[in-house]
């Protein structure tokens, strides 16, 4: 008995074997357009024309935990929602400008205060209901919210007078939409593209009930998510894959008025580890990546005509790394310690919160050997919040103090800190040998390399560095609440847009990721009050070139400070099958899909 | 002790009932014994549900502070606890998934019945092969199959799961012979449904061989062990006397008698299977229980951590009372005891 079901299952798996491979579901380009277009639909930009049909299979590290776009806190999730979910306008990844999106055109007015949008004529959700401004203002209703505040709430309140001011807002008629800001911003434009437009019609029961948060989930039926953009749900599977269709009412069209997009279907699909990501692209299971390792940048480089893809160099990351030293002060009572007292030892206070200390450190930092080792040849250097990737806010004209040895040894002997007793590390004038430890998060195999290549650099100049690799809550309560810890090293993500006024808590002393001096209740030192000063010129005009003058000189008080020691930044290359058009790969996320509307597939149907 | 009824009786419905109603009364401290130490232990992890999202720099305090009032973050532990109770006993309420503002279970559901699935996969491979290739052991006792199953099963045994699992990943990548990970194929929706079962099966077979090769040289020695304790006794001796032949011998008389320990040991298999496949889900993308509580504990997730361990505590404790009560059925004298 046993025998025979141990067969019955054995044949059924070898049956599968061959019967499990076989192409794709969604052959050929059988799309038909049905519904009539609308009076102002969208050109969208393209390279070439594309044809209908295909897919698109993406790796992704994890499954969305909702498809809410104003609950979303997370890239799994807001992955997916930015292609469900479309705004007034959005940013081109290319240019980094400003696009028109469900407003066809927009105006300011009141010396930049005021946004006048002019929404397009006849787009409509995924269930063939119109988008008006109603739906906009019901979005802006539930982003203001005082008792559900969602994170992008602060984004629409500024300090005006001392005073918390929220941004008002109305809808004159059904497509006009207006937007107040109480002083001149200059990322009005991209706070409001963060509000993905919802269905008032759908969700304005759940959120009167006080239920908006638990709306558009994951166990929402993908039939009852209502989209504005150009995909909506067609099938969510926690942990393997999210399936998107096209919104057959979509407003983009191509430059020949056929309605996007080309695509049939575009798939998230799963696989949690890289190393598993790579083998489902090798093995033809997923179309695109948008993270392979640096180490085997080669090796893919070198398969790419061989196996149908190309490895798109899409530049310099947009994430930075860099290390700072911990000059936070007590800020609420302690025992043994009175308020302003440093938190670090005395003596370590003493060298860190010494500008030449810290810029002979960065001298002492041969970021060149960062570059051949941990990455493998692949990255560029860089001495600012943006890196060479971003064409709009790179200035190549800011540096910062870069390797040399002697000039490191020079200032450190002018500081006091010298080798006194011949064992190879500097002591300072009370004793103390000028070590300290350097955090990072162990999970990160890159940071931990570069933490060992800066333990050589340091000894070099007679510092003694010790690398302390930690789980990353650990570190994030160690320098974050305790402020426990000498150094530490990490990088900071990019926002989109990626843009010096969408990093407030990074800039100023107030900031709650000031990293090296964090929630100052006035500035520790005249250096960030100017910050400070210049961050609030960066962000209260909408000229660019002052807003990047304000940036530069920011840039360089913090280079000249070596409030952070900038290391290099990482090349990207993703590898993405050769036979879809139109691809753009960008930096920012979500560095394939952000144009998925007009991604198409040469030879719908077929494999590679 | 009262003496019951004879013991050679088939055992009273209403004898497995108290016991089973008994046993289901002592799970109720053992859970909640449970749910107090996953709780404690989360608290005392360094960080909550928002750390990271302090990391964004766009993320203002007051945001912070709104969504930690939200999910009762800012309550000490002890009263998020007591609360948390409060809402199990009185209505059933296990709490919501802070990332997916979903009640916890729903979260769970799938990867539970996914994680099962991998589990009785794996039992059927551990089960399948572990007593033919044991009760071969046994009858070729110092044979060279026993001594190359012996081998076999010692080498499986110092393998560890995680390069098991590497390697037969790798097997599929390079021969093509089986999916890289995964559940189903992309388009499992549009095949029939015996093509749906084949596409099914066709993932299971390399996370269910790691999972259930684990437990597998164990099982098998046993086997061995308990059919040779039982091939030395008398009545097997007399059967052989019978002039019975050798297969007769084996399966019709010894096997049976000597199956009886392993029930035991079935049942506590199945429940350590789930805890056993959690490596393998993360090798195979398999999208289970494993995953999300890993998941859970990364962003301290609390209540999804809570009804995670809860839930596979579930399991442990259904799996130890599924062998219990087998064995109660086999062998009467255990519900006197």
């Amino acid at each position: 008995m046993r025998g025979r079901a141990a067969a019955v299952w054995l044949a059924l798996g070898t049956a599968t074997l061959v019967s499990g491979c076989g192409g794709g579901g969604t052959a050929g380009s059988t799309y038909v357009d049905r519904v009539p277009l609308l009076p102002d639909t969208m050109t969208t930009r393209m390279d070439e024309i594309g044809r209908y049909g295909g897919r698109f299979v993406v790796g992704a590290t994890a499954s969305p935990k909702t498809f809410n776009p104003i609950m979303a806190n997370e890239t799994s999730s807001s992955d997916v929602i930015s292609q469900l979910f479309a705004s007034l306008t959005d940013i081109d990844y290319v240019t980094q400008e400003d696009i028109p999106m469900l407003a066809k055109s927009w105006d300011f007015s009141d010396g930049g205060r005021t946004v006048t949008y002019h929404l397009r004529r006849g787009a409509c959700f995924s269930d063939g209901h119109p988008i008006t401004s109603e739906d906009v203002k019901f979005c802006f209703d539930v982003v203001m919210d005082p008792a559900l505040h969602p994170s992008m709430q602060d984004a629409f309140t500024m300090e005006v007078g001392g005073k918390q001011v929220p941004f008002t807002y109305s809808a004159p008629d059904s497509y006009t939409f207006v937007v107040t800001a109480p002083a001149t911003d200059a990322l009005i434009l991209a706070h409001v593209a963060n509000i993905r437009v919802l269905p008032k019609h759908v969700l304005e029961a759940a959120t009167k009930a006080g239920r908006f948060a638990s709306s558009y989930t994951t166990a929402t039926p993908p039939e009852s998510l209502v989209t504005s953009g150009p995909w909506r749900l067609k099938e969510h599977l926690e942990n393997q894959k999210t399936v998107l269709a096209r919104n057959p009412y979509w407003c983009g069209v191509d430059a020949k008025g056929r309605r996007l997009p080309y695509l049939d279907e575009v798939v998230f699909r799963v696989a949690k580890d890289q190393d598993v990501a790579a083998q489902m692209f090798h093995a033809g299971e997923l179309d695109g990546l948008d993270n392979v390792k640096s180490e085997d940048y080669k090796k893919y480089a070198a398969e790419q005509k061989q196996k149908g893809f190309v490895l798109y160099d899409i530049g310099a990351h947009f994430n930075t790394n860099f290390l700072w030293f911990n000059l936070n002060r007590v800020r609420k009572p302690e025992k043994g310690k009175k308020l302003g007292d440093p938190k670090v030892e005395p003596w370590k206070f003493a060298w860190f919160s010494n500008r030449d200390f810290r810029r002979a450190v960065s001298m002492a930092v041969d970021r060149d050997a960062i570059i051949r080792g941990p990455y493998y040849g692949y990255g560029v250097k860089g001495w600012a919040q943006f890196t060479p990737g971003n064409p709009r806010w790179y200035d190549a004209t800011i540096t910062g103090p870069d390797l040399d040895i002697e000039g490191a040894k020079r200032l450190l002997d002018q500081i006091g800190l010298k080798d006194r007793n011949g064992d190879g590390v500097r002591e300072d004038a009370t004793g103390h040998d000028v070590a300290f430890a350097l955090v990072y998060n162990a999970d990160n195999k890159l940071r931990q390399a570069i933490s060992t290549l800066l333990q050589d650099d340091l000894a070099k100049v007679g510092i003694k560095l010790t690398p302390s690799g930690l789980d990353f809550n650990t570190m994030v309560t160690k320098t974050r609440h305790e402020f426990d810890y000498d150094a530490c090293l990490l990088g900071l993500g990019s926002a989109v847009p990626s843009d010096p006024g969408m990093g407030p808590n990074f800039w100023k002393s107030s900031g709650l990721t000031h990293y090296w001096d964090i929630g100052q209740p006035r500035p520790d030192t005249p250096a960030e009050a100017r910050i400070d000063s210049l961050f609030q010129v960066c962000i209260g005009t909408t000229d660019l070139a002052a807003r990047k003058a304000a940036y530069r000189q920011m840039s360089e008080i913090l280079n000249d400070e070596c409030f952070v020691v900038w290391l290099p930044t990482l090349e990207l290359k993703i590898p993405i099958r050769s036979r879809f058009g139109n691809v753009h790969a960008s930096p920012m996320p979500h560095r394939i899909m952000w144009n998925s509307a007009v991604l198409f597939d040469k030879r719908p149907g077929q494999k590679n | 002790m009262e003496l019951r009824r004879p013991v050679r009786q088939a055992p009273g419905a209403e004898e497995l009932r108290t016991y089973l109603l008994r046993r289901l009364l002592q799970t109720i401290p053992l859970l909640l014994g449970i749910s107090a130490l996953t709780f404690v232990l989360l608290q005392l992890a360094p960080g909550d549900f928002l750390a990271t999202m302090a990391e964004n720099p766009q993320v203002s305090p007051a945001a912070l502070e709104a969504m930690r009032h939200r999910f009762g973050l800012d309550q000490p532990w002890w009263a998020q606890y007591l609360l948390y109770l409060k809402n199990v006993f009185l209505h059933l309420d296990f709490g919501e998934s802070f990332s997916r503002h979903q009640p916890v279970f729903t979260v769970l559901r799938t990867g539970l019945a996914n994680t099962l699935l991998l589990a009785c996969a794996a039992a059927v491979v551990t089960w399948a092969l572990a007593i033919p290739l044991g009760v071969v052991a046994a009858v070729r006792q110092y044979g060279w199959p026993d001594r190359a199953l012996s081998f076999l099963a010692f080498f499986s045994l110092s393998v560890p799961e995680v390069l098991s699992g590497l390697l037969l990943l790798w097997l599929a990548a390079s021969t093509g012979w089986f999916p890289v990970g995964g559940m189903r194929h992309l388009d499992h929706d549009l095949f029939g449904p015996l093509q749906r079962l084949g596409d099914t099966l066709r993932h299971l077979v390399l996370p269910a061989l790691t999972v259930g090769l684990i437990p597998l040289a164990g099982r098998m020695r046993q086997m061995r062990s308990s059919l040779l304790d039982v091939l030395r006794l008398d009545y097997v001796t007399t059967a052989r006397a019978k002039g019975l032949s050798e297969s007769q011998v084996v399966v019709g008389h010894a096997l049976r008698n000597a199956l009886n320990p392993m029930i035991t040991l079935f049942g506590f298999t199945l429940g350590s299977l789930v805890s056993g496949s959690f490596v393998a889900e993360t090798i195979f993308s398999w999208p289970g229980l494993g995953s999300l509580t890993l998941e859970a504990l990364n962003t301290q997730d609390q209540y999804l951590v809570m009804g995670s361990v809860l839930m596979a505590s579930l399991v442990l404790i259904a799996g130890n009372l599924v062998a219990d009560v087998l064995l109660a059925v086999a062998d009467p004298r255990i519900r006197h005891a």
